[in-house]
């Protein structure tokens, strides 16, 4: 039943800004920044996955997880093929485990 | 439009959809997996990780809501952190809205059911292609309806298979290496790059805050910070 209500509760989250106030509505100031979304959210996912809960040290000390996400942006940065960097860092990842 | 460009434009969609998402869901597979051996090998259960997939279909809030579960947390926590943890899906229904906007009525209550990281990212990657309603329609249960599918499937997977997985790293790299592969043709732009930059900065700094707030500070002061400095907006 728990997960039931957080369910309704992410739905309403979700449908608000289109069925109940749709965003057009929204300020003009709140409607320029939408298309700033995208970066700033994929940005902020992949700094939160790569620093935990160790807070910003965790970038500076290098372990597996940065040498995958490295191996990741440059595949990415050179293959337009969006599945390429994920088997890239994957790899990554079992060869370092494998190795150590 | 004569049927046969009809049909053309339908195949058209159904086939980018198709070709977005099986790099998505691949990239997905070892999250998805995890949140299965999470599950299975707490005291929530592999059958409520599933469940979780089902109803919330959102990686961050259902291990939460899973990790909180088994802690005997009260429904009211849970319910409230995994209110907060996908606050961010209010700013990507925002910015889906014009999509949804002349949809019939059925699919404005029932398809936001999709909005998530990786469909809006998917979608913020074709908002011209998809200007036509029919077209976005198509696409998006095709794609959502899809990663939906393959996201419940791959937790059911890991629920059955946590007694023979192994603890890997790769289980946990495979989600960001996505948003990555996503985020990369992104940075050509300017403000693509400020928003990053800023918001990648601020979940470095924010990383310790709980409930998934560090991410939500990083997203929304980078979207800020990057509309209030756009000279070319204004």
């Amino acid at each position: 039943m728990t997960l039931f209500f957080a369910a309704v509760a992410t739905h309403g989250l979700r449908t608000v800004l289109i069925t109940l106030v749709p965003a057009h509505r929204l300020p003009a100031v709140l409607r320029r920044g939408l298309p700033h979304l995208a970066p700033a959210a994929l940005a902020g996912l992949i700094v939160t996955a790569l620093v935990g809960h160790a807070g910003p040290l965790a970038l500076v000390v290098p372990g597996p997880t940065h040498l995958a996400l490295a191996a990741a942006g440059l595949v990415a940065w050179r293959f337009r093929n969006p599945a390429l960097p994920v088997l890239a860092a994957v790899a990554v990842a079992i060869v370092v485990e494998v190795l150590s | 439009m004569s049927i046969t460009e009809r049909h053309t434009f339908r195949g058209g969609e159904v086939r980018t959809a198709v070709r977005d998402l099986a790099p998505v869901a691949l990239g997905l597979v070892p999250f998805a997996l995890l949140i299965g051996v999470t599950g299975a090998r707490s005291a929530a259960g592999g059958g409520t990780a599933v469940l979780s997939s089902v109803l919330l279909l959102g990686g961050s809030a259902q291990m939460t809501a899973l990790t909180l579960l088994a802690g005997g947390a009260a429904s009211g926590a849970v319910i409230a952190t995994v209110a907060v943890v996908n606050a961010r899906f209010l700013l990507y229904s925002a910015a889906l809205e014009p999509h949804f906007r002349d949809q019939p009525t059925w699919f404005r209550w029932l398809a936001p059911h999709f909005v998530v990281d990786p469909t809006y990212a998917m979608v913020s990657r074709r908002l011209d292609a998809l200007a036509d309603p029919a077209a976005f329609r198509r696409y998006w249960l095709v794609g959502g309806g899809g990663l939906a599918l393959a996201w419940i499937a791959m937790t059911a997977a890991g629920a059955l298979l946590a007694p023979v997985l192994p603890a890997s790293a790769a289980l946990t790299v495979a989600a960001p290496a996505m948003f990555l592969a996503m985020l990369v043709p992104q940075l050509k732009q300017r403000t693509g790059r400020r928003a990053a930059a800023v918001a990648g900065v601020v979940a470095a700094v924010a990383a310790t805050l709980p409930h998934g707030l560090g991410l939500l500070a990083a997203i929304v002061t980078g979207v800020l910070v990057t509309t209030l400095t756009d000279r070319s907006a204004s």
